[in-house]
């Protein structure tokens, strides 16, 4: 677009200026207001600047996105009347001392169902919750994630060989077992299909049949989500970290 | 006693020790990696062997790995014996049909949690 010389002068040059530029060669003006011309109304700061807009507009609307699909998810199992997965129960954790789902609140919490005879699963998904434990650490500092191993297995698994079955793994996880009956119905309260037949022989071997997952439950004790065990240490502790992040209520590091 | 069998493992796997509050103690991290060793070399002979299901194929087996086996059936308790035996047999198929699907041109999905959350992490977001 080009425009004549003459029109751009008068509308560049506002009239104050105008009678300075008298005393300054005519050239100065003409090729000021040519090279303003060529360029239109952008210049390169302009365009700088238009570039870091969009630019941190995008990262704003990307990072808003991400944080609205969490809020979703962890307000979708907050539904009203019974939760999905999380309910009482009342259970003995491996110091002797009773436990129950009122224990869970005040921080994010970490549960494992699992056995202590476990051949190959639970070795290495605890060695993973090891792993999700520091990473967490990491990023949000001391107790802000509570960690806890419920077993399926209660005719073999007494607070005294889950102390030292998980003494192995980390210090920070509390081992939970009961009789048969509070193990069935805190594994019906979060949905853990369990295969443990009631009237087991002592000394008899077997294996307990058991879903494979971590249940993270909010502060307030409700479900969040539960992390399957395709995911890498990395990626589990990304999804408790960002959890951890969204929460607006109080955490008690105590 | 245990200097006289070096080799022997704790004795919690093939005969578990009953723990002082009524339960039974559970096999620790060593005695866990003996019995995978265990096993680890029996399956090395099974491969050799071209053996895949040494449950149904138990004779074969015995007669082509029976130091293998007795080693593993010692080191380990004999639930977990039979299920690292089915665990070979379902990851053989497993890897047979993934084979195939591959070969029909079906591209991985990933594994989902319970969450969109937890799926948009696995992808790396």
């Amino acid at each position: 677009m080009r425009r004549t010389p003459d029109s751009t002068n008068t509308r560049l040059i506002p009239a104050s200026v105008s009678i300075e530029c008298h005393k300054q060669p005519n050239l100065t003006n003409i090729e000021e207001a040519r090279s303003r011309s060529k360029s239109g109304p952008f210049s390169w700061q302009a365009g700088l600047l238009f570039l870091a807009a969009g630019g941190g507009l995008t990262f704003y609307f990307r990072y808003e996105k991400a944080r609205m699909s969490r809020a979703r998810i962890a307000e979708a199992n907050k539904g009203i009347g019974k939760p999905l997965v999380g309910g009482p129960f009342t259970l003995t954790d491996h110091n002797n001392k009773p436990f129950t789902n009122d224990n869970l609140k005040g921080k994010y919490s970490l549960v494992y169902f699992g056995f202590s005879h476990c051949p190959d699963i639970c070795p290495e998904e605890l060695d993973k919750m090891a792993g999700m434990i520091e990473a967490v650490k990491e990023k949000h500092g001391e107790g802000v994630l509570r960690n806890v191993f419920i077993t399926c297995d209660p005719a073999r698994d007494t607070p005294q060989v889950l102390k030292s079955y998980l003494a192995e793994f980390h210090p920070e996880v509390l081992g939970l077992t009961g009789t048969w009956q509070q193990v069935k119905d805190v594994c019906k309260a979060y949905r853990v299909y369990f295969s443990t037949p009631a009237d087991v022989k002592p000394g008899q071997d077997y294996l307990v049949d058991h879903s494979i997952y971590f249940y993270l439950m909010d502060p307030d004790g409700d479900f969040v989500e539960a992390i399957g065990r395709n995911f890498t240490v990395p990626a589990a502790a990304k999804v408790i970290n960002d959890h951890i992040a969204d929460w607006k209520g109080k955490i008690d590091r105590s | 006693m245990s200097w006289f069998t070096p080799t022997s493992p704790s004795s919690t796997l093939a005969n578990p020790k009953a723990s002082d509050d009524g339960g039974f103690i559970a096999p620790d991290r060593t005695a866990r990696s003996q019995c995978w060793e265990g096993r680890d070399s029996f399956f090395v002979c099974l491969e050799k062997n071209g053996i895949v299901d040494s449950v149904k194929e138990d004779a074969k087996a015995r007669e082509h790995c029976a130091p293998e086996l007795k080693d593993f059936e010692k080191v380990c308790a004999s639930s977990w014996v039979t299920y690292f035996k089915k665990r070979r047999v379902m990851e053989h198929q497993r890897d047979l049909t993934i084979k195939k699907l591959a070969a029909e041109g079906a591209t991985p999905m990933e594994g989902s949690s319970a969450g969109g959350a937890g799926a948009a992490a696995l992808r790396g977001k």
